[in-house]
């Protein structure tokens, strides 16, 4: 999932030709230098996943695997009773695997929105992430103090022609250390609908980077999902061949 | 000498006339006895067959359920709900519904999964019994499903083929299970055919993760209970639930079946109309035959009023003995059609009204106040028909009617 946050600062690259030289300039070096500092050439990852709703309160322990943009994988460890569950994402399709049943699903569109492993994010995210690049313009809004802390603020905007669930998402960078500290969804009214929040800076695979992401939808503030990261290692050769449909199975 | 007496002697004067004109009343009383119990079982099928079919005479709800069903809005009490009606003498079938993806070896498709017992379900609805092939759920085998009729035929799937359901369960997992499939129900709605999966309770509760609380409770009302009646004990019993008749929850169904008896009473004011005008001319051939009769006796002093008086008992007279007659050939034949309904498979076979399957052979429903009224408006129509023919009789010219040929 952290891809999400990554793709999203990607998507700044191609920012409008009409917007002022230097600060294109300096949009696509941040966005570069967040993009490099979560995923290297490939990666691989251990996670926990807390889930807080008001039906249940659950806590998963899954392993992750990315290559480019365009395959990621995520197998849940724990719990025993849904361990070997995947998730494989290769370029727009998701296909979960089912142990279970030994069937290996692919989701149709109408799934899209539905949540990903009962938790706040939905498939779409998985998927849109990736394309966010193509989808919305940045620019950077802001730069300076607030509330005692030296930030930069990104905001995207969704393309004129582009399909995309959110009307705008806000990015904010630490000033220093740019690393991403928030990032806000807002739907086509300009109301913000969720909020995710990136903390406990810590040392892994070799890069600093924030390993608590924490979504909290903005109609149910009691409700969030939760990934802290164990562990991360970067650059460790997966070939695309990992992320075949045939392969799900066989792990 | 009384007009009794003048209007029975020419009652029995003329037999052959006589004859016809009760034969045409007591024909048009049959035909509305036997034509409104045919019509009132043709409303009570369709009635029967969309509370026997799915929804039962009265549903409770999580309030908000039917607005936004959603997995975690289920009834409290579900099991001292049930107890209570059951002790009650009602039939009463917890339902649970959640959607999910149903997956069979090349293809998928969205469905309603929906988790019964199959004995209680059995209480309330016939479901159970439209099975096409296979057999229907059992407890026994909860590892077996039932699909709907198109569902199957989407998902290219038999009995015995294996089926897997995905969807997400209560506690937020990814709930998935491989089913067989046991049985492929016949026609019985629009949404069972197309997406209905049938499982068992306990295969619902393991597949969800959810422990009891049902998502809706199908109540089917004992032998002369009321709806009305019903419906407030059935509230009571329910407490916050929300409990709704048949009625409420299919209001254009409703609607359809009131539109139906509508048209079962203009079909009897055609049919009436028509019985009027036969009515009608027997009584004025009768007067017209019996113009010099009717001039000799106002010639003898009788009353205009008398004359009238004498055409009335003879239509009363007629109209009694058609009503008699009528009465007696419609009731067994009717009821005969009751139980040996009118098999229409030869000419269709799955008829659905309103999304509502319809059961292809057509019973009648005889009703006692469909007999009351029949005969009635049958009298008054014969006494209406009789009152032109009266008048004319009344103010007949004896001078001119003696000497009419």
């Amino acid at each position: 999932m952290k891809r999400l946050l990554m793709i999203a600062l990607i998507c700044a690259l191609p920012a409008s030709a009409s917007a002022d030289e230097t600060k294109k300039d300096r949009v696509s070096r941040l966005i570069e230098h967040v993009d490099d500092l979560w995923r290297g050439r490939s990666s691989e990852g251990v996670f926990e996943m807390r889930v807080v709703t008001k039906h249940y309160t659950r806590t998963m322990r899954m392993q992750s695997y990315s290559l480019g943009k365009d395959y990621s994988l995520v197998r849940i460890l724990a719990p025993m009773k849904e361990k070997g569950t995947t998730t494989l994402k290769s370029n727009d399709d998701i296909y979960t695997y089912l142990p279970k049943t030994d069937r290996t699903i692919r989701l149709t569109s109408g799934m899209m929105m539905g949540s990903w492993m009962g938790s706040h994010f939905t498939n779409d995210d998985l998927v849109k992430e990736s394309r966010l690049l193509d989808d919305y313009d940045a620019k950077l809004t802001f730069e300076g103090e607030r509330g005692g802390e030296s930030l930069l603020e990104i905001t995207l905007t969704p393309k004129p022609d582009a399909a995309v669930v959110w009307g705008k998402i806000v990015l904010t960078l630490d000033a220093k250390t740019e690393l991403p500290k928030s990032q806000v969804y807002y739907d086509e009214d300009m109301q913000v609908q969720r909020t995710m929040t990136l903390s406990d800076v810590a040392k892994m695979g070799g890069r600093t980077i924030p390993t608590r992401m924490r979504m909290v939808p903005a109609d149910k503030p009691k409700e969030m999902t939760e990934l802290v990261y164990e562990k991360m290692r970067f650059d460790t050769g997966l070939g695309e061949s990992f992320f075949s449909i045939s392969k799900l199975r066989r792990r | 000498m009384n007009a009794f007496t003048i209007g029975a002697r020419s009652i029995g004067r003329n037999k052959r006339r006589t004859a016809a004109t009760v034969g045409a009343m007591a024909f048009a009383g049959f035909f509305c006895i036997f034509y409104g119990a045919l019509i009132e079982g043709m409303v009570k099928a369709l009635e029967r067959n969309a509370l026997r079919m799915e929804l039962g005479a009265l549903q409770i709800h999580h309030p908000g359920y039917r607005e936004d069903p959603d997995l975690y809005k289920r009834i409290e009490d579900t099991d001292a709900i049930v107890a209570a009606l059951d002790a009650k003498g009602y039939g009463v079938s917890a339902r649970w519904f959640g959607g999910g993806l149903v997956a069979g070896k090349t293809t998928s498709s969205g469905a309603q999964l929906r988790g019964i017992d199959p004995e209680r379900e059995a209480g309330v609805t016939v479901v159970g019994s439209h099975v096409q092939a296979g057999a229907w759920i059992s407890a026994e085998a909860p590892q077996g499903v039932v699909l709907g009729k198109r569902l199957a035929k989407t998902l290219r799937l038999g009995v015995g083929d294996e089926v897997v359901v995905l969807s997400s369960a209560a506690d937020g997992s990814m709930a998935n299970a491989l089913y067989t499939v046991r049985g492929v129900l016949g026609p019985i709605n629009e949404a069972v055919d197309r997406g209905g999966v049938f499982m068992t309770q306990q295969a619902f509760l393991e597949l969800f993760v959810l422990d009891g609380g049902a998502h809706e409770i199908a109540v089917a009302l004992p032998d002369g209970a009321t709806l009305e009646g019903a419906k407030a004990e059935v509230a009571q019993l329910a407490g916050g639930a929300e409990t709704l008749t048949w009625k409420e929850l299919q209001p254009t169904l409703a609607d359809m079946l009131e539109m139906s008896a509508a048209g079962q009473f203009i079909m009897m004011i055609v049919v009436y109309l028509a019985i009027a005008m036969v009515v009608l001319n027997a009584m004025l051939m009768s007067v017209f035959e019996r113009i010099r009769e009717f001039g000799v006796m106002k010639a003898l002093g009788v009353t205009p009023r008398q004359v009238a008086t004498v055409v009335f008992v003879e239509a009363t007279a007629q109209a009694t003995v058609a009503s008699v007659i009528a009465v007696l050939v419609a009731w067994p034949v009717s009821k005969y059609f009751q139980t040996n309904g009118i098999d229409l498979t030869a000419f269709v076979q799955d008829v659905s009204v309103m999304g509502v399957a319809m059961d292809p052979v057509w019973y009648a429903s005889p009703t006692v106040s469909n007999l009351v009224v029949s005969v009635v408006v049958l009298v008054i129509v014969t006494l209406v028909s009789a009152l032109y023919p009266g008048v004319k009789a009344a103010i007949i010219r004896p001078v001119e009617a003696i000497h009419h040929r």
